[in-house]
């Protein structure tokens, strides 16, 4: 939508696309809310309730199905994400942490989708708010865990140095742990998110503006490498949506598993 | 807390922990201690005073997962 309008600009010479990718109308006029983005989030949940209702409703001892594309996502979840951190605890935190996995997932390939083309995280509040409730349940079971003084006395004094050297180290444990980690959590999510959906955008359009828009003997080779690189790039962009779904119900697992057990 | 049976999934468990600490506790270092020297420099007219906080931020950072990591 936004490339049509960036396509019919007036100026005759080549724009490379900006923010305004990310500046979109109400889908219904007078309903500010209601973005792509929110449209996108919603369908994602859906496509993650449908697709796990349908693997495991009724589950066999043999998988056929779905049910065996899903068992190698709850599997690789399971042997990845959460026994490395939760050990004993990781059946228990299944069913977060694989709908994390796979809801992320699902809105990061919405970027790359034909004609949807628009990841969901590319708007930071939609990593602010599972990184938020990340934190609120982190705090929640640390707190229950290990005693509200427990928790952060664990957290901000580790065992094992030098006590004068406390007074300089458990503002940086404090720091770290409550402010820097969440916020970094939600921004790593966000930021290549972004990042991938201008680099995309950018060689499409490159491709288009030079094989399209203004053919010329010149132009023509550029366009060409546009065109090479989109799909290159869409290849290496599945690739980090994976990783980047991968990273962030690890993570969680990670604050999780601290909250349940001190670090030694 | 600090009971000394290690599990056999606790190895890989604080590796992945110091891997995925180690930024954030380098952040907060600087941001700390920077900030600290920040404040000192504008009230004292001392610039030297923001640079050198920076670097004892950093410095407390990584001795702090080396303590708590490295051993």
């Amino acid at each position: 939508m936004s490339t049509l309008t960036l396509l019919t600009a007036p100026e005759d010479k080549f724009t490379p696309p900006g923010l305004e990718l990310f500046d979109l109308p109400p889908i219904i006029a007078g309903v500010t809310w209601f973005t792509k983005p929110v449209l996108l989030a919603l369908l994602s949940s859906l496509i993650v309730i449908a697709f796990c209702w349908a693997a495991f409703a009724k589950p066999k001892l043999v998988p056929r199905g779905v049910q065996n594309v899903a068992e190698i996502g709850y599997t690789f979840v399971r042997d990845q994400v959460a026994r490395p951190f939760l050990g004993k605890d990781a059946d228990r935190w299944m069913g977060l942490l694989l709908s994390i996995f796979f809801m992320v997932w699902i809105w990061n390939l919405m970027g790359v989708i034909p004609v949807i083309q628009f990841p969901v995280a590319s708007h930071i509040a939609f990593p602010v708010v599972l990184a938020l409730s990340i934190y609120i349940l982190k705090i929640y079971l640390g707190i229950k865990h290990q005693g509200p003084i427990g928790y952060f006395k664990n957290m901000m004094f580790p065992p094992g140095l030098p006590k004068p050297i406390y007074v300089l180290l458990a503002p940086i444990e404090f720091l770290s742990n409550l402010i820097i980690a969440p916020f970094t959590h939600a921004v790593r999510l966000f930021a290549n998110m972004f990042a991938g959906h201008i680099i995309l955008a950018f060689f499409s359009l490159v491709g288009f503006w030079f094989l399209f828009e203004k053919l010329t003997p010149l132009g023509a080779p550029l366009g060409v490498i546009g065109v090479v690189m989109t799909i290159a790039m869409t290849g290496f962009e599945m690739f980090i949506q994976f990783l980047q779904a991968f990273l962030f119900a690890m993570l969680a697992a990670m604050y999780i598993g601290n909250s349940l057990h001190a670090e030694h | 807390m600090s009971e000394k049976k290690i599990r056999p999934e606790d190895d890989g468990r604080d590796f992945a922990n110091a891997a995925w600490s180690v930024p954030s506790y380098l952040l907060s270092g600087m941001i700390l201690y920077g900030g600290a020297g920040w404040l000192l420099s504008k009230w004292t007219g001392v610039v030297a005073f923001t640079p050198i906080g920076l670097i004892l931020g950093v410095a407390l950072a990584v001795y702090l997962v080396y303590r708590k990591y490295g051993r």
